[in-house]
């Protein structure tokens, strides 16, 4: 399982999605710019040049026609993944820390981040796979954060709810399509850092820098899993083909020092999705993991670090044939 | 009596994962039969393979 390491940004990682055939891996930094590899061989495509601010988000539409780019210069931008173009900005108070479509692809969600006198606010933009087409200036939902701000936003299955991870470790519920309140759950003890969900969007998985990550159910909340780990999490992902999820994160650079730890805890973990045990560590990262793609037909994973790198991870046949006694005595 | 212990300790260990598979799978099933009947047999563009929508337009 040697990982193909991609040296592509100058800062820290902030996000990385894989286009749905997973041939392609979009990679975004604080360095603002947006590059984009082929998946198997870790070979750089492009970049995407114009963000003035680092890039707190990236998504990519199915059919792998236009890019969506969320920056801490106050702006959303699309682009022509073909060409490089820019098709289309919008421009907002604050920075853009969240852009995620529906299952469609027919809404754009958006997270702003809360300052100056802004609140955090959550938008929803009609969307269409047209590069020549002219985008709606005004948003059709806009959810202001209530006292704890969003972190982390997403669609659920057939776009029914928007489901939101706040700074205070709670998980909200909208209406997807009008945007009302829903509930509020408590989940974390700490900051939500991540929010992935299965390919079916039925449940989803929450990491948070309280060490712990979980896995809920869409429609009602109900936390279903738990997985504890020793250090602050920023990312956890799902794995399809196999029951396992994995998680990064790692002591702060700021907290090493003051405690005197020599063991960061960079490594991405590997837990069992059903048994919630912790069944592999893969070392790499020389500081934090930011984040976790998972290959959309579960066939690798790429990691984003604070070092600036990408590790590409093509899984091998022993992660593929493990197995716990019980599920080898009762197959699916 | 020690040995008698251990072989109890797993017994019920691979009890309660027997238990945890099967209750996952349990509301798997129902999950996705739900959302099955939700969705009509329409897929989602982000679910739908890219060769049989070729075909369709074919």
């Amino acid at each position: 399982m040697r990982p193909i390491l991609l040296k592509g940004h100058e800062r820290p990682l902030t996000q990385l999605k894989y286009n749905k055939e997973g041939d392609l891996l979009f990679t975004t930094a604080r360095d603002k710019v947006v590059n984009v590899y082929y998946s198997h061989n870790g070979e750089r495509l492009g970049t995407y040049v114009g963000h003035q601010g680092a890039l707190w988000d990236v998504e990519v539409d199915p059919t792998s026609t236009i890019l969506i780019t969320g920056a801490a210069d106050n702006s959303i931008k699309l682009w022509e993944v073909r060409t490089g173009r820019c098709i289309h900005t919008w421009d907002f108070p604050t920075a853009v820390k969240v852009v995620k479509l529906n299952e469609d692809a027919n809404m754009l969600l958006a997270v702003t981040e809360e300052r100056m006198g802004n609140l955090g606010t959550l938008y929803v933009f009609p969307f269409v796979i047209d590069t020549s087409a002219k985008h709606a200036e005004e948003p059709i939902i806009k959810i202001v954060s209530p006292d704890s701000k969003f972190t982390k936003a997403g669609w659920s299955y057939l776009n029914k709810y928007i489901i939101a991870g706040h700074a205070d470790g709670s998980v909200s519920q909208y209406d997807g399509k009008t945007g009302e309140f829903l509930k509020n759950v408590a989940v974390h003890d700490k900051e939500i850092t991540d929010l992935q969900f299965a390919p079916d969007r039925t449940y989803f998985i929450t990491a948070s820098k309280d060490k712990t990550a979980r896995i809920l159910d869409t429609k009602n909340l109900k936390i279903m899993k738990t997985y504890v780990a020793d250090a602050p999490l920023n990312t956890a992902a799902i794995t399809p083909k196999k029951d396992y999820v994995i998680l990064g994160g790692g002591q702060e650079a700021r907290d090493v020092t003051t405690t005197g730890s020599r063991q960061g805890k960079f490594e991405a973990r590997f837990y069992h999705k059903i048994f919630e045990d912790e069944i592999g560590r893969l070392k790499g990262h020389f500081g934090p993991l930011n984040h976790i793609a998972v290959h959309p037909d579960g066939t690798g994973f790429a990691s984003g670090g604070e070092d600036g790198y990408v590790r590409l991870h093509h899984f091998d046949k022993s992660y593929f044939d493990f197995l716990y006694d019980v599920e080898r005595i009762r197959p699916e | 009596e020690d040995l008698a212990e251990e072989s109890q300790a797993s017994k019920e260990l691979i009890a309660q994962r027997v238990r945890l598979l099967e209750e996952w799978r349990a509301w798997r099933r129902a999950v996705v039969s739900e959302l099955e009947a939700e969705r009509g047999g329409v897929l989602p563009l982000e679910l739908r393979d890219s060769e049989k929508e070729d075909e369709v337009i074919e």
